[in-house]
């Protein structure tokens, strides 16, 4: 049937009305002549569709709680396009002799045909059957190609109808079975169904739960979704890839940020003064150093102390003072350097030179208050202290690089999660869950 | 979402770089004393360092 050039819409499809002829209730057959089997939902008996007095083929016995989330007969837009639930039929693979069901769902639309929804857990796939038949690549595990997308091996199981209700394109059964295979390619699953000689391809395209009430007007709240489904996309997949571009792309900004500040730095020297510190001599060993100006913007001051120490120590109290404002940096630096020979080979602990850098310093007239202290008995030891200011700290570059791998770490690792556990209910599980299981 | 979360945290952490680097912030353990008298300068002996309780190191190996 095709749309008049005038735009008039269809009439709206109208339901054929019959009655069981088990038990007499009345049927509603919403698909046209289209169904090859149906099911009468009071006695559970599941007819011919195509036999004008509806034969019957099979009967069965239900438990109660077999209802459809979605029930027949309810409208939903799927891509655009009103399908109506036509269909319901529950199916169940047994791994390790655990049962595992998930529902389907037959829909229909006059001039489209069939589609079908599938439910695991709180988890919705929109599938439909395939025009082509996938290309099988020759790899372990197996994938397949279809329409220039790999699709991975996930599973083969053979799956049992349990429970059918409305109406079928196939002579439904229940206890039917068919092996089932399933590759993955998130958000996109490639499903093979085969029953005999015939093999049937479908493919399916994840959906929230949300997405199925909302195109079915639903009330309430969907199910919950419960783990990770096979083919369900990863939250965070697609954005591990993009934050290690963004990351490289930080990385290059920070070597040019540390380039520029290390070309810009003054890195000036503002005093420099050799100085002699004997251990044997008691009394108050502190002096002041001549006054020095220290120019520029509030930076860094680095003082580097040069020592001739050969296994010894020596300790030394600094004062950095602005001599207008009072203001002082104290801090103190041990310096120590020992080495030796022992049975192990030579060793050597410690270093004669040190570096430290006095944060923000305004600038100003300073001198530097000295205060050595070393063990009595080590005699004299020689020493250079040297003050610069606006010296770059590869330290806070090492950090600032740290505070950006960090969160691409955490990415990433939330992505294996996720890939993990989506991989713990394959044929083919993570490593690790095969040392558990052999355990 | 991840994405620009990360893009705008990476942005502060360059540019919170560059304002350390630039005022001189250092990982570096300094008491900061106020109101130091000039007499310091005169009297070396008459200032307390901070540090000088420091326990110091005794010996290599």
């Amino acid at each position: 049937m095709v749309v008049s050039a005038g735009g008039t819409p269809p009439a709206r499809p109208q339901v054929r009305a019959l009655n069981c002829p088990h038990c007499g209730a009345a049927l509603t057959l919403r698909s046209f002549g289209n169904a090859v089997t149906v099911v009468c939902e009071s006695c559970h008996s599941i007819l011919d569709a195509k036999d004008a007095n509806l034969q019957i083929l099979q009967q069965f016995k239900a438990s109660e709680d077999e209802k459809p989330l979605i029930p027949l007969g309810t409208r939903g837009k799927i891509r655009g396009i009103e399908y109506e639930v036509i269909g319901f039929q529950r199916r169940t693979i047994h791994v390790d002799g655990v049962p595992y069901s998930w529902h389907e769902y037959v829909l229909f639309n006059p001039y489209k045909g069939f589609r079908y929804l599938t439910e695991y857990n709180g988890h919705w796939n929109d599938c439909s059957t395939l025009k082509a038949l996938p290309e099988i690549l020759p790899y372990s595990p197996p994938k397949v190609r279809y329409l220039g997308e790999t699709y991975k091996h996930f599973q083969t199981a053979k799956a049992g109808t349990s429970f059918v209700l409305g109406e079928f394109p196939w002579q439904v059964r229940v206890g039917e079975t068919a092996v089932v295979t399933d590759y993955v390619s998130p958000p996109r699953v490639l499903s093979s169904e085969q029953t005999g000689q015939e093999v049937t391809w479908s493919m399916g395209e994840y959906m929230s739960g949300k997405d199925v009430w909302k195109a079915f007007h639903l009330p309430g709240d969907p199910p919950e979704a419960v783990g990770v489904y096979e083919n369900q996309p990863s939250p965070v997949s697609s954005e591990a890839a993009t934050i290690w571009a963004a990351f490289a792309a930080f990385l290059l900004l920070l070597v040019l940020t540390m380039s520029a500040f290390d070309l810009s730095a003054g890195k000036a020297q503002v005093f420099t003064g050799y100085f002699k510190f004997n251990s044997n001599q008691r009394g108050d060993s502190s002096f002041v150093t001549d006054e020095f100006e220290i120019r520029g913007h509030t930076s860094n001051v680095e003082v580097d102390t040069s020592t001739d120490l050969n296994n010894r120590w020596i300790y030394l109290n600094y004062a950095l003072i602005n001599e207008d404002t009072g203001q002082a940096f104290d801090f103190g630096r041990e310096v120590s350097y020992y080495h030796g020979y022992d049975s192990d080979g030579s060793w050597s602990e410690g270093n004669a030179n040190d570096s430290v850098a006095v944060p923000k310093v305004p600038p100003g007239r300073y001198y530097l208050r000295v205060e050595p202290e070393g063990d009595p008995g080590y005699g004299v030891t020689y020493y250079t202290v040297t003050i610069r200011r606006d010296v770059p700290q590869y330290s806070l570059y090492a950090l600032a690089f740290g505070a950006l791998l960090l969160p691409a770490i955490v990415v990433t690792w939330r992505s294996l999660s996720f890939e993990h556990l989506r991989w713990a209910e394959s044929d083919h599980p993570p490593i690790s869950l095969n040392v558990g299981d052999d355990e | 979402m991840i994405r620009t979360l990360y893009i705008l945290y990476g942005t502060a952490v360059l540019l919170g770089l560059s304002v350390a680097q630039y005022q001189g912030w250092s990982l570096a353990t300094v008491n900061e004393v106020k109101n130091v008298p000039r007499s310091v300068r005169d009297n070396p002996g008459s200032y307390r360092s901070v540090y000088s309780a420091y326990h110091h190191y005794t010996g290599g190996k």
